[in-house]
């Protein structure tokens, strides 16, 4: 039977503050964007007790728990720390995966006959807790959901096992929210139809189920069932890179934008020819102020210099931007991504072009990616991201924003 | 009107020339070979309005006329009959043609001849002359370096250009480039054209079984090439080249000389496990060894070799995409080749090392990929 163990570290961003500063203990913490349109990446406990959660807007937070401490966060701390549990985890187990920054599946199928599963899960949390002094709680069950949905149900700082056979009596009086893939749309959809609880969906005909949410409703009806036979991958392959932005207050200076794309291409280049990679599709998407969302894709030769890209993204953008709206928020994603260096062109790339990109990478990788720049690009601060995004890591989503 | 021809010699003709047709033309009577029927003679002309090829065949015949014949119908009845004298027997007013052989009788719809686009003529050409066997491997030699960019139509074809010292034939798609230059041949005065891919692969495949003299007539628009009894013409590209000359580099330090075999065979190994997409391999040359190594990240690939070789110069490493390392070699025929380098982000150049002939100069040039120092 197979055995697997869903670790969460407990509002993590928090718990990282915290290690740095003891003042906070206690005291309801938000983690998330200052601004207006900033939300709520992570929040504590305390927090939690006023009605907060995470992915709220900051605003209206800041209103339910006014005397919350607010910290915009950094990303690049919680990478470190989330670094640490990684380095644990790695040195004990046999295949694991980490799914976001702060969770992990270790695949412990087999184990239990030579060192007890429950008591080596408990072993590592102790380990896991002591090396990097943050707060964690696992659930550990035969397959993914179900191991996920006991952490949720163990939390704060616990732990649950859920033995073979259990799964559906443990999943049966939980509501249907607590499983993932089914979110606020789903959600509704099934209490639309009356099911609250996973016991509805459990004592369900599948074929009801995948009349109503399709392909989805099949595999949700299995995971209901306490049956997930999704396997640990412990490698994420890239299959594009993007970066996005949305404006504190929207906008329609064209220069602005046009500059914002310069530094994203610019910045994404970078990010192809330092992971040795390649791109053959380039698309740009414009969400305006009345929340209606267009892209446009244009496939090109396979390419990683800047110039190539920054004229097809503000060529793609020139053409999408059409209505003469305020413009909420702009991003550039650069897709079809393979393994190899630009091919050089015999009369279009001369070679002073690349020699000079060449320079330009090298002052980047010893000084950091912000050191040189576009001028027209210049104005366009915090693009960009700080860790390689192709070294099969799941994305660190910045604490400041929420995908 | 009646004609009696042998069937094989008539279907070696047809297919010297069926070459012409497309699989899907806008005009119908592109479909069909043109006969035009005189005493004795036939001749047959197939097009596809940018290249037009005529071929002649010797018939028993007593009458005149001109008929359309459906062209996939005629090849694929000639193919199947056993070597035999076949009777034609057409009726122009009613646009029929029955084929009487030994077996029987076939019939088939014909068009009218004169619907069929006027055969072009190259007005006040220039003229030269040139050895069948000398434009068979200018055409071989070159071709294959050719583009398929719609968007830069001129590096679709081969450049020819002529002078009253030799000719030079060059072909580039941008990444790789070749010329390959003829000092037995001249021009009476200096001039140059551009052909596209299509007509020179037809060309080609003729000229690798005649040794004729061709003779090549050319003004700004047409080109024609006439040998035996075979006639082609072709509407040239227009526009420019791009100045190749100005792009090959002239001071290249490092110099590699190789066996050129076991760096091919080397090359096509190691090339299977480097990404599908690009190719990639790198040569990192140090001493008298070369190291040829290709990766694939996301499938875990990996392989390296070591090969002997003498190199002059500073150690180096460059990458470059094996499919165009893999079709120069190929299609150099030494022993030995030299490659000449300066730096990873300029081009390489392929020349053969041993036995090139005094009158023949090949240079094959191939652009690397950037890699990352």
């Amino acid at each position: 039977m197979k055995s697997v163990l869903h670790l969460d570290l407990d509002s993590f961003f928090v718990s990282c503050e915290r290690l740095l500063d003891s003042k906070l203990n206690n005291r309801p913490v938000l983690i998330g964007g200052t601004s207006d349109r900033g939300v709520v990446a992570s929040c504590s406990y305390e927090a939690r007790a006023f009605g907060v959660h995470s992915a709220m807007p900051m605003k209206m937070a800041r209103q339910l728990c006014p005397h919350a401490v607010v910290i915009r966060g950094n990303s690049g701390t919680y990478s470190k720390f989330s670094d640490i549990v990684t380095d644990v985890i790695k040195s004990n187990s046999p295949r694991f995966e980490k799914s976001s920054i702060d969770e992990f599946y270790i695949d412990t199928t087999g184990m239990d006959r030579f060192y007890g599963t429950y008591k080596w899960s408990k072993e590592l949390r102790t380990q896991i807790m002591k090396e990097s002094g943050l707060p964690i709680s696992f659930g550990l069950s035969t397959g993914k959901t179900t191991a996920k949905i006991g952490t949720g149900e163990a939390k704060p700082n616990n732990f649950i096992k859920i033995d073979e056979g259990e799964e559906k009596s443990f999943l049966a009086p939980l509501p249907v929210r607590k499983m993932p893939m089914i979110g606020a749309k789903t959600n509704q959809k099934l209490h639309l139809m009356g099911i609250q609880k996973i016991q509805t969906i459990q004592e369900m005909p599948v074929e009801l189920m995948t009349r109503v949410l399709g392909k989805n409703g099949h595999s949700i009806w299995k995971k209901a069932q306490g049956i997930d036979n999704t396997p640990i991958t412990s490698y994420h392959e890239k299959k594009s890179i993007s970066i996005e932005r949305t404006f504190e207050k929207d906008t329609t200076d064209i220069n602005k934008l046009r500059s914002i794309l310069t530094a994203m291409a610019e910045n994404l280049s970078y990010q192809l020819r330092n992971g040795n990679k390649l791109s053959g599709c380039v698309s740009v998407r414009v969400r305006y102020s009345d929340f209606i969302t267009e892209s446009k894709q244009l496939h090109i030769p396979y390419t990683s210099l800047d110039n190539k890209l920054i004229e097809t993204v503000i060529s793609l953008f020139n053409t999408l931007y059409s209505r003469r709206v305020l413009v909420r928020l702009i991003g550039v994603r650069f897709s079809k991504l393979v393994g190899g260096n630009h091919q050089i062109n015999l009369f279009d790339d001369s070679e002073e072009l690349i020699n000079l990109y060449q320079a330009l990478d090298n002052i980047r990788n010893r000084f950091g990616q912000d050191a040189v720049k576009r001028v027209v690009a210049m104005g366009s601060k915090g693009i960009g991201r700080s860790s390689n995004p192709f070294n099969g890591q799941p994305i660190v989503i910045p604490a400041h924003r929420r995908a | 009107m009646k004609f009696l021809v042998s069937s094989s010699s008539l279907l070696k003709q047809l297919q010297n020339i069926s070459g012409v047709l497309n699989g899907n033309n806008s005009l119908p009577i592109l479909d069909h070979f043109l006969f035009e029927i005189s005493e004795n003679q036939i001749q047959v002309t197939a097009s596809d309005l940018e290249t037009t090829m005529v071929t002649k065949i010797t018939v028993d015949c007593k009458e005149e006329g001109i008929i359309a014949i459906p062209a996939k119908l005629l090849l694929d009845t000639l193919k199947s009959l056993p070597d035999q004298p076949l009777t034609f027997t057409i009726d122009t007013e009613k646009k029929s043609i029955e084929i009487k052989s030994d077996y029987g009788k076939y019939k088939l719809p014909g068009q009218e001849g004169a619907e069929f686009p006027k055969t072009p003529e190259v007005e006040s050409p220039a003229v030269l002359a040139v050895a069948g066997e000398l434009l068979y491997n200018a055409i071989d030699k070159t071709i294959f370096a050719s583009g398929n960019d719609d968007l830069r139509p001129v590096m679709s074809g081969v450049f020819f250009q002529l002078s009253k010292e030799d000719l030079t034939f060059v072909a580039t798609d941008a990444h790789k480039l070749v010329k390959y230059r003829r000092t037995d041949a001249k021009a009476s005065k200096t001039a140059s054209f551009i052909m596209p891919k299509k007509p020179l692969n037809l060309l080609k495949n003729i000229l690798n079984s005649s040794d004729e003299e061709v003779k090549i007539e050319f003004n700004e628009t047409n080109a024609s090439f006439a040998f035996e009894d075979t006639l082609l013409i072709c509407r040239l590209i227009d526009g420019k080249y791009p100045n190749y000359e100005a792009v090959i580099p002239k001071e290249n330090p490092n110099k590699l000389t190789i066996e050129r075999m076991s760096l091919l065979s080397s090359i096509k190994r190691v090339s299977i496990f480097s990404s599908k997409t690009t190719h990639q391999v790198r040569l990192k040359m140090s001493g008298s060894e070369l190291q040829i190594s290709a990766e694939d990240v996301d499938f875990d690939n990996e392989a390296k070799e070591r090969l002997k070789c003498s190199f002059n110069g500073e150690d180096m490493e460059i990458g470059f995409n094996s499919r165009f390392l893999i079709e120069m070699l190929s299609n150099l025929n030494t022993e030995e080749v030299n490659i000449e380098m300066s730096a990873p982000n300029r081009a390489g150049i392929l020349t053969p090392a041993t036995g090139n002939e005094d009158n023949e100069q090949v240079l094959m040039l191939v652009m690397p990929v950037m890699l990352n120092s």
